[in-house]
């Protein structure tokens, strides 16, 4: 890319002194704001790769330069470099006939979606202001205003869902979650892939039905160390896991919602039971979440409101089974908090803490998960040392199994 | 050979329209084949022509020959592949322990049990054995089972937590032991210069060598004869006497091995 960039200088730098020129100040107007066509006449003052434009830059030297401070180049650096020539007439004015003939079926559509929405807001409103003796009892009232307002949602994202800026918008993670059809949009997307592979780790490395009986996750939970993301299910090395992760909790739904957050190792092995333990790596309650408000810092959480047992660092002994580390979003009953002071007074024994009864006690209930795992690795033995790990010192091999004695059977048979 | 087999029914009939017949009939035996298609011929057409028109539609072969080709059917039958099961419901196992041989998978590897490269089901963990249906994980599959209680049934509920056994023991951990090669480079401005291993460590005694073996280096064991004061008498060429008799010695050896290898052979070809 960088030699047809090379190449193609010249003309590039023809093409953008004429393009502020040859744009009409009408549409200009129309489509950016004043301070936009302010900052674009800032930056022609400056040269390109001082300053690099993320919608335009094609060179991966530049694009580099440009995450490195923090912002995304948008699009494919196809789109990008396809820009850099084009006349940057606004979408909606590509001068296509088809093009324009197919917006306005599509415009029409949209006007009519959006008198239906306005309609069945009457129409609930109507049915709410009914008496419930004229409504049928107040159960037949309840499930009919549910029932309109799932129909009203679906018009929403009906409305909008055949937009091609939307699409775009969406495509170059410019979308609004506070928008319900982004949220459609980005929730359609998770459940296409990614929630098919976290569903599948977890029920193939039985965290489902050895942690929790059940977990139907509704929310994308992403889960970084040292802002490495990591996959569900990967090996995480002792010492980048002994700061607390990061958590980003995206929401498909309205509205905020209190979480309990939770941590739990089922695989701490008992060796005098001849069996596992679980222990509790980290809890905290009262955890808001939104579809805006993503990013969880386990370790930035208020201790004196929500932590109520902080990260501990997972070890895994030598020549242990893997430990598998799961991550449970829980959502609390209607979003209501929980009262931090009695929960930090009963849980306070990480290891005969199990995730199960905490769910029966506080009726949390499951919305997201994720999992990571640890083993014995170089850095595991600095990490022991350093949180004061009482089985540093052994190893587990595996236990010797006698052979069944030898059983000749119905000898006669044989002669 | 062909009999008519509307013979019964139709000597009834004979009976009722011919009495005067019943003698002749009477001779008919089912001797060959001639013979009674003449008696057939004979008398039937007198009396009855639909009997003629009905002989050729049904005709019965009784085993009366052995029929070709069955005969050495079981020559060519292979020998049995002792399929099967191994062990039977609630039966005591230990890890490795075959459960269940079989062709294709008949079944399935449920708890604490796998499928082996020929499809034979053996247990991963010591306990007792189930065969069972688990009509949630799959409609149609049998399962077999390992569960480490006596009374435990399979399968277990799709909710519950998952019975594991952890079978280890603690010791105390081993430092990983850093190896000494026999050979130690060196390089320097002269070039590489390849040396064994130092003479000081060495004879600090056995350590622990490529292929984790515990032992001298190379040199040092080459040099045991030396160290142990073994001299070797020099080689004479003209000492003839010693010649003939290391001579005679491989001569004899030679004999022994031979007679050895007859007396091997012998019994073999007595079988």
């Amino acid at each position: 890319m960088a030699h047809c960039e090379r190449a193609s200088k010249p003309l590039l730098q023809c093409i953008r002194k004429t393009y502020a020129r040859s744009l009409p100040s009408v549409q200009a107007r129309g489509f950016q704001s004043s301070a936009a066509v302010a900052e674009a006449q800032a930056e022609q003052s400056q040269p390109f790769h001082k300053n690099p434009d993320p919608s335009l830059v094609t060179s991966p030297r530049l694009e580099r330069q440009l995450m490195r401070q923090g912002t995304n180049p948008i699009g494919s650096r196809r789109r990008r470099a396809a820009l850099q020539g084009s006349a940057n007439i606004p979408f909606e004015q590509l001068p296509y006939q088809c093009f324009q003939e197919a917006r306005k079926v599509l415009l029409e559509d949209r006007t009519e979606k959006l008198k239906e929405i306005e309609s069945m807001r009457q129409k609930i409103a109507k049915v709410e202001a009914q008496p419930v003796e004229e409504a049928g009892g107040e159960q037949a009232q309840k499930s009919r205003v549910r029932a309109m307002q799932l129909h009203l949602e679906r018009l929403k994202i009906h409305a909008d869902i055949n937009d091609p800026l939307v699409k775009r918008k969406f495509e170059d993670g410019l979308g609004d979650m506070s928008k319900p059809i982004y949220r459609y949009l980005a929730d359609r997307k998770w459940r296409e892939y990614r929630r098919k592979i976290l569903v599948q780790r977890i029920t193939q490395m039985n965290v489902v039905p050895d942690v929790l009986p059940h977990c139907d996750p509704i929310v994308d939970t992403k889960l970084y160390f040292n802002k490495r993301q990591v996959q569900p299910g990967d090996f995480v090395d002792a010492k980048v896991s002994s700061e607390a992760p990061k958590l980003d909790i995206q929401l498909f739904e309205r509205g905020e919602k209190l979480v309990t957050i939770a941590v739990v190792d089922p695989d701490v092995p008992n060796v005098e039971a001849d069996s596992f333990d679980f222990r509790m790596h980290y809890l905290a309650v009262n955890v808001p979440i939104s579809a805006i408000n993503t990013k969880v810092d386990l370790s930035q959480l208020a201790a004196d409101s929500q932590v109520v047992l902080p990260w501990l660092p997972p070890v895994a002994q030598k020549g242990s089974p893997y430990h598998r580390l799961s991550v449970f979003i829980m959502e609390q009953k209607d979003s209501q908090p929980l009262d931090f002071a009695a929960v930090k007074a009963k849980e306070t024994d990480r290891d005969n803490t199990l995730l199960r009864t905490l769910q029966a006690r506080y009726h949390l209930k499951a919305i997201g998960a994720h999992l990571f795992r640890s083993q014995w690795d170089d850095t595991t033995l600095e990490v022991m040392n350093q949180i004061g790990y009482s089985g540093a010192d052994v190893e587990l091999r595996r236990k010797k199994v006698d052979p069944l004695p030898y059983k000749r059977r119905n000898p006669s048979t044989f002669r | 050979m062909l009999q008519p087999r509307l013979l019964a029914p139709l000597r009834a009939l004979e009976r009722a329209f011919s009495p005067s017949l019943r003698s002749a009939q009477n001779a008919y035996q089912p001797q060959s084949l001639i013979l009674r298609s003449l008696s057939a011929s004979l008398s039937v057409p007198k009396t009855t022509p639909i009997f003629r028109t009905l002989l050729p539609l049904s005709q019965v072969r009784f085993a009366s020959h052995a029929s070709q080709g069955t005969a050495n059917r079981h020559s060519r039958d292979p020998a049995g592949k002792r399929l099967g099961a191994k062990r039977s419901n609630g039966e005591y196992v230990v890890p490795g322990c075959i459960i269940f041989r079989q062709r294709g998978s008949k079944w399935f590897p449920g708890d604490n049990c796998a499928m082996g490269r020929d499809h034979t089901i053996y247990a991963t963990q010591a306990g007792y054995v189930r065969y069972y249906l688990d009509p949630e994980r799959h409609p149609e599959r049998r399962y077999i089972g390992v569960v480490f209680e006596k009374e435990e049934r399979l399968p277990q509920p799709r909710n519950a937590p998952t019975r594991r056994r952890l079978n280890m023991v603690t010791i105390p951990r081993a430092e990983p032991v850093a190896y000494q090669s026999d050979i130690v480079a060196t390089i320097n401005e002269n070039g590489t210069q390849v040396a064994s291993a130092e003479a000081v460590n060495a004879g600090s005694g056995p350590q622990l060598r490529p292929g984790y073996m515990y032992r001298e280096a190379n040199w040092v064991i080459g040099r045991a004869a030396e160290k142990a004061g073994i001299t070797a008498k020099s080689y004479d060429r003209n000492n003839r006497w010693l010649a003939w008799r290391k001579r005679e010695a491989r001569a004899e050896r030679a004999a022994q091995m031979k007679s050895l290898k007859g007396k091997k052979k012998a019994p073999r070809k007595a079988k």
